[in-house]
This record gives C-alpha cells, structure tokens and sequence, in this order.
C-alpha cells in the first residue's frame, strides 16, 4: 500500500537531495500556477479548485499517518470537523480573529490526536482502525447532539471569510489565493518534515517497528507524534473548510467521509509528497468533471476509482513512478 | 512539475463555462439524486421534468423554451454549494431546489449574492428567517403546519397525553422544535418524547417505548422510509392508538412501503394528489403514468416551482432575473390565473407560504382527504 520512496532515497544522498529539491520547486510553481489558475475559470471553478486544495490538507495529514508512519485511521473527517467547528464557534460567537482561531483549531486536533494515539501504542491495522471509527461516530454524536455549542443538526451558518492585512477575502478568488498561500506553507512545513530525521524515523516505523525500536528509534514517542501532526493537519483543514463553505453542519465529518479521505490517500499514492493533491483531485474534482454523464456520473466515479487500484494498488502516484522509472531505464540504455 | 501544469491546464478547460444565449429560459436544478435525500429528490425531478414539458408543449415562456439541467448534490451541503455555484456562472435564470435543510443553508447565499431567485423545497423553518430575500419555499414550513397539528390532536382526536418520535435530524429535530411548544399552548402532554436515527431499520425498541408511555395518541415525524419501518413496528407491537403525522407520514412512498401498517395512520396534509382539487388529482394521474409510480409532495413541489418561475416572468415580461424575485415576493398567484400552481398560493415577503391543506386519513391503504383547512390568513 505505502511506497518506499525514501528509502532509496536515503541509499543515495547526492540523488535524494536533488529529487528533495525538485519536490520543493514543484511545490512552488504549483502554488504560483493555482495562484493563477481560477482566472476566466467562474466561480464555481474557483470554488472546486479551493475545496480541492482544503481536502488536500485533510488527506495530507491522513498520509502522514498512514502513508509515512503506517497507521490505519478512520477519524480524519472527524478531525477536519472539529477543527471546523472550532473554527466556526470561536469566530462566530467569540469574534476571535480566524487566524487565532486556526492555530487554536490545529492544537486542538494536535491535543486531541495524542490522546486518541495512546491507544495506538497498543493496536495496530485494523484494531487501530476500530479505535478511530469509534473515535469518529463520538464526535459526530457531539456534533449533533450537543446543539447549544454545535448548532445540532441545524449546524453554524454564516461563518465569515478571514481579512489579510485589511483585504477582505469574501470574493472567490480572493479567498481561492489565500486557500493557495495557506496550502503552500502546510505542504512545505511537511516537506521538511518528511526529510528531516523525523520523517525518516515515520518511515522506518512503518517498514518495520521491531527493527526501528532496535536502532534505538523511540517508537512510542514518533507513533504519536505522527498521529497527532497528522490529526493537526486535519484540524487545519477543517478550519479553512468552514470559511468556504460558510456553513458546517455535521454531516461531512460523518464516518463515510473518512472513508472517502482515505480513499483520497490510498488512490492519489500513500507515501508520496504530492499523492494527497493528486487523491484529492480523485476524490472532489473527478465527480464534478463527470457530471456530463447526467445519472450515471457516480457509478462511473466508482467504476474509474475501482479500475484504478486493480490496476495500481499504490495509487496514481506509483503508476507515475513506474512509468517515469521505465522511461528512465529506456533512456538509459540507448545512451 | 509538468504534470502540474497539465493537471491545471486541463481543469481550467473543464471547470470554465461557455456564456449562456438567453434562447431559452435556463433553469438549474440543485436537487438529492443520492444520498439520503435520494426519495424525496428523485420525486422532485421528475416534477420539475414534467413541469417544463407541459410548459414548452404550449410554447413555452415568453416565447422561448424552458431547459432544464439537475445537478445531483449528494445530500451534501459543501457539493450543493459548489452545483448552485455552477449554475449561477451557467446563467440560470432561477435555481430549483434543494430540499434538505443543510444544503439549503449552505447555498442560499450564492444566490443571494447573484441576486438570482432559488426555489426550494424545504419544509425546517430556519431558513427563511435570516433575511434572504431570494430564497421562495414551495410548501408551508414546519411553524405554520405545526399549530394546524395540535389544534387537530386537540379539537378532533382530544388527545390529553401524547408519544412523539421523531427522526434526529434538520428535518426532524426542526419539526420536534416547532411542535412541542404548540403542544403545550393546546394543554397537551408529552408522555415520551422518542429520538430515532435517519437510516434506521429496526424501531421495535422505539414502539416498545411508545407503548409503555400508553399515551392517548402517537405523534410520527420521521423521513418516508422511516415512517414506514416505524408504522410496521408499532402494529407488531401491537399499538391502538391513533398514529398522527404531517404530511410524510400518510405519503405515497409510507403507503406503498407500509402496506397495512398504514391504515388508521391521519393527520395534516400539506400537498397530496388525493386532494379534492382537480388541478392535483389530474397531476398525479399524469404523474403515475410517466414514471410508473406515485407522486408524493415532493414531486407537486417540483411541479410548482417551475410554475411559479412561469407565472412570476410573465407577470413581468421579461427575463429579468432580479425582476423575477421582486414580482414573487408578497405574490399571491391564483390558480384560475396560472393553473400550474394547482391551489392558490401565498407567497410572503420573507418567502415563506400561506396555502390551504387537508386534513387526511389512510383507509384501505389510500389516503382519503376528509377536510380542506383554510389559509392561515385568509
């Protein structure tokens, strides 16, 4: 499922550290590209280009989890929703800025992640699996039940778009540039993390737990460190979601949501820096660039994203790793 | 990284939208086509479909043809938001739908903003209490059903104590909301008051609980498919007493899943094609033989709400889509005027509507409309 696509890297540093900064330049010119893309696009582009890059948050933190350190979640959505609920009732009814209230959205699913990754320390796959599907139906109770925080079922609306430097970002494409900014220091912040030691001891943790324990990796600490960076992420998501959206209300934090994020993970590429943008853009783009198949377009969805994994269990991002390693092998020879 | 560019190239060319003639009158549909709102959209559709081919049958609008495109939302607020989005940017003269509460706040401001009319089904009562003037219902709300409801347990059924159950979510808790203070106005007493969960399947445990409360009636307020597990349940346990519900609960969809369950069932009727008006009886007729199954409100909405955007462009001659909220805001639009709307219908400032309804009886597994209730400000 996950990729070692650090591991050769790490074999060979003069290779890795060229490969490392191409990913930096790719994730740059990304960003300068997104930052121009909506122009002549309508709204509605724009909108599905933000909610594209939201998501991307969302699944990259889940990819950290899984992808990087190799823990099945099913709660993301559940942290997406509460980092947007925070979000949503500190702006709303507390007037905090929306800039407190990210960062107070991000520790929050920062906390919340450590405590649920004490149980990871104890089950693993599947069992981890259970606990976080758990995990996420309580959080959706409280989302709905608890209607004088929440909102209950009838939810927050009119959740105000933040300013910057006193430029209002109520326009689509204002707030699509600020969604752009926000997801280009994110992925960077990840960027480096995945390089730096941490990120190694993530993958190290994954390959094989017993053999990072015996290189004196303290594999309790990084198993939550990872799951909480990951929730963090989440959290993050969640925060932005709620101001475009400008209204939440509990159902997509609900567990099939979760699922669908990991969907996200597993088709865009588990392991690979830019599987989340690539998963993302699977799992929200692809169902509205199918909407000329009028009735069918969902059951066409299912049948692209089904093909797609027998094809390739490691997602679009392995595909294109293979391919490219093929092209390379191919050029090789003929020089 | 080229990649990237192609990605970007590639959804800019699907994601832009080529400009709209105005040739004909483009209305956008936002409506459930999955998800739980599945039914009730489905129903909606169709309604609307019908709509616009007996519009363009007689010539259309103004002359031009009505077009008509859905877009399914997947009961999902964040996917309604992005489809009444693409529809604004398409130049629809008017948004149709949706009908769930959750999606209709998370997109009427969109339309708001295009200062475009959105015409929704939905029955919760917050929406139109925010000051939106571009948002229309096209049924009466949970606030102005409700009363009709007590009076009715009170006045006819003489219900003393009462069991309510309803379904926890915006359509259900809103409706919970809105009754139980009339309940009290009317002297009645809430013997149990039984949360349930959309998607549920077995309610034995929730009739067992109604029965115990041994209450004078029962109050049912859930989604259709739930409405009919629940009517199973309580006549396998065995309960008398009158089961009371509005609108959904004596529902074409409830009958037909229910079968017997549902004799007895009564209650308030917002919209039926049982109705004693012609205009909605003939409608249904129609109705059931295109699609081979029953209308229920939801497909009357549809139907109307098509009408509605028919009547209001003729009244100002143009297609003007600001125009077109102004003349429905405080309409009232007569039947005998444009006979699609089927009954006369109040449209006040705020959208809300002011319209007759029935109050209605399941016999034999039919639903019989036994009295015409009048407007609420007649």
């Amino acid at each position: 499922m996950s990729a070692p696509a650090l591991q050769d890297a790490a074999a060979s540093p003069p290779r890795a550290a060229r490969r490392i900064d191409a990913a930096l330049v790719a994730l740059i010119l990304g960003a300068v590209i997104l930052w121009f893309a909506p122009v002549g696009m309508g709204r509605y582009g724009t909108y599905v280009l933000s909610l594209w890059l939201v998501m991307s948050i969302g699944v990259m933190g889940l990819n950290l989890t899984l992808g990087y350190a190799g823990q099945t979640s099913l709660a993301q959505a559940a942290f997406m929703g509460l980092g947007a609920y925070a979000t949503a009732i500190l702006t709303t009814k507390f007037g905090v800025s929306w800039y407190a209230a990210f960062g107070i959205s991000g520790l929050l699913t920062f906390a919340v992640g450590l405590l649920l990754g004490f149980p990871a320390l104890r089950v693993r796959t599947h069992y981890l699996a259970f606990v976080t599907l758990a995990f996420s139906t309580l959080v959706w109770l409280v989302l709905r039940n608890e209607q004088w925080l929440t909102g209950g079922t009838f939810g927050i609306s009119n959740i105000n778009r933040p300013e910057f430097f006193g430029i209002k970002l109520f326009g689509a494409l204002e707030f699509h540039r600020f969604v752009v900014v926000v997801t280009l220091i994110l992925s960077l912040a990840l960027w480096w993390l995945i390089r730096s030691p941490w990120g190694r001891a993530f993958t190290a943790l994954r390959e094989n737990p017993v053999r990072a324990a015996s290189l004196g990796i303290d594999t309790r600490a990084y198993t939550l460190l990872a799951f909480a960076i990951g929730s963090a992420y989440g959290g993050f998501a969640g925060a932005l979601y709620a101001p475009l959206v400008e209204f939440i209300d509990p159902s997509p934090f609900a567990l099939s949501q979760s699922f669908s994020l990991l969907l996200m993970v597993v088709a865009g590429g588990a392991g690979y820096l830019f599987g989340p943008f690539i998963g993302a853009l699977l799992g929200v783009v692809l169902p509205e660039w199918l909407r000329f198949a009028g009735s069918l377009y969902l059951i066409l969805f299912a049948a692209i994203v089904l093909a797609l994994l027998v094809v390739c269990p490691q997602g679009v991002s392995g595909l294109a790793e293979r391919g490219w390693n093929v092209l390379r092998r191919k050029s090789g020879g003929a020089r | 990284m080229k990649s990237l560019w192609v990605m970007a190239a590639a959804l800019g060319a699907a994601l832009s939208l080529p400009a709209q003639a105005q040739d004909k009158v483009k209305l956008v549909d936002v409506i459930e086509l999955s998800g739980a709102g599945a039914a009730a959209g489905t129903n909606w559709k169709n309604g609307a479909d019908m709509a616009a081919a007996d519009i363009n049958a007689k010539g259309g609008i103004l002359g031009k043809p009505v077009e008509i495109v859905h877009y399914d939302t997947q009961t999902n607020p964040g996917n309604t938001r992005a489809a009444v989005q693409r529809g604004i940017d398409e130049g629809a003269y008017a948004i149709l739908g949706p009908i769930f509460s959750g999606p209709i706040g998370a997109s009427m401001q969109i339309s708001q903003r295009a200062e475009v009319a959105q015409i929704v089904g939905g029955e919760g009562a917050g929406f139109t209490k925010q000051g939106n003037p571009y948002i229309f219902r096209t049924s009466l709300s949970q606030t102005a059903a409700m009363p009709k409801i007590a009076k009715y347990l009170k006045d006819t059924v003489k219900a003393g104590s009462i069991a309510v159950v309803w379904v926890n979510n915006d359509f259900g808790k809103g409706g919970r909301d809105a009754i139980l203070p009339e309940l009290e106005k009317a002297g009645i007493k809430v013997a149990v008051d039984v949360s349930t969960e959309q998607g549920q399947a077995d309610f034995t445990a929730d009739a067992i609980k109604v029965k115990n409360a041994n209450a004078d009636a029962v109050f049912v307020y859930l989604n259709e498919e739930e409405s009919a597990r629940f009517l199973r349940a309580a006549k396998q346990q065995g309960i008398a007493k009158p089961m009371i519900g509005e609108t959904t609960l004596l529902g074409a969809k409830v009958l037909e899943l229910a079968g017997d369950a549902a004799n007895g069932a009564k209650g308030h009727v917002g919209l039926s094609t049982d109705a004693p008006i012609p205009a909605l009886q003939e409608f249904g007729k129609r109705y059931r033989e295109k699609y081979g199954f029953a209308s229920d409100h939801n497909g009357i909405k549809g139907y109307m709400a098509v009408f509605m955007v028919k009547w209001a462009t003729e009244r100002q001659k143009k297609l003007d889509k600001k125009g077109l909220a102004d003349t429905l805001r405080g309409a009232t639009i007569k039947a005998s005027e444009e006979p699609g709307v089927l009954m006369d219908t109040v449209i006040e400032q705020n959208g809300d509507l002011d319209r007759e309804s029935f109050l209605a009886e399941v016999v034999n597994g039919k639903q019989v409309i036994n009295t015409t209730l009048p407007r609420i400000k007649p």
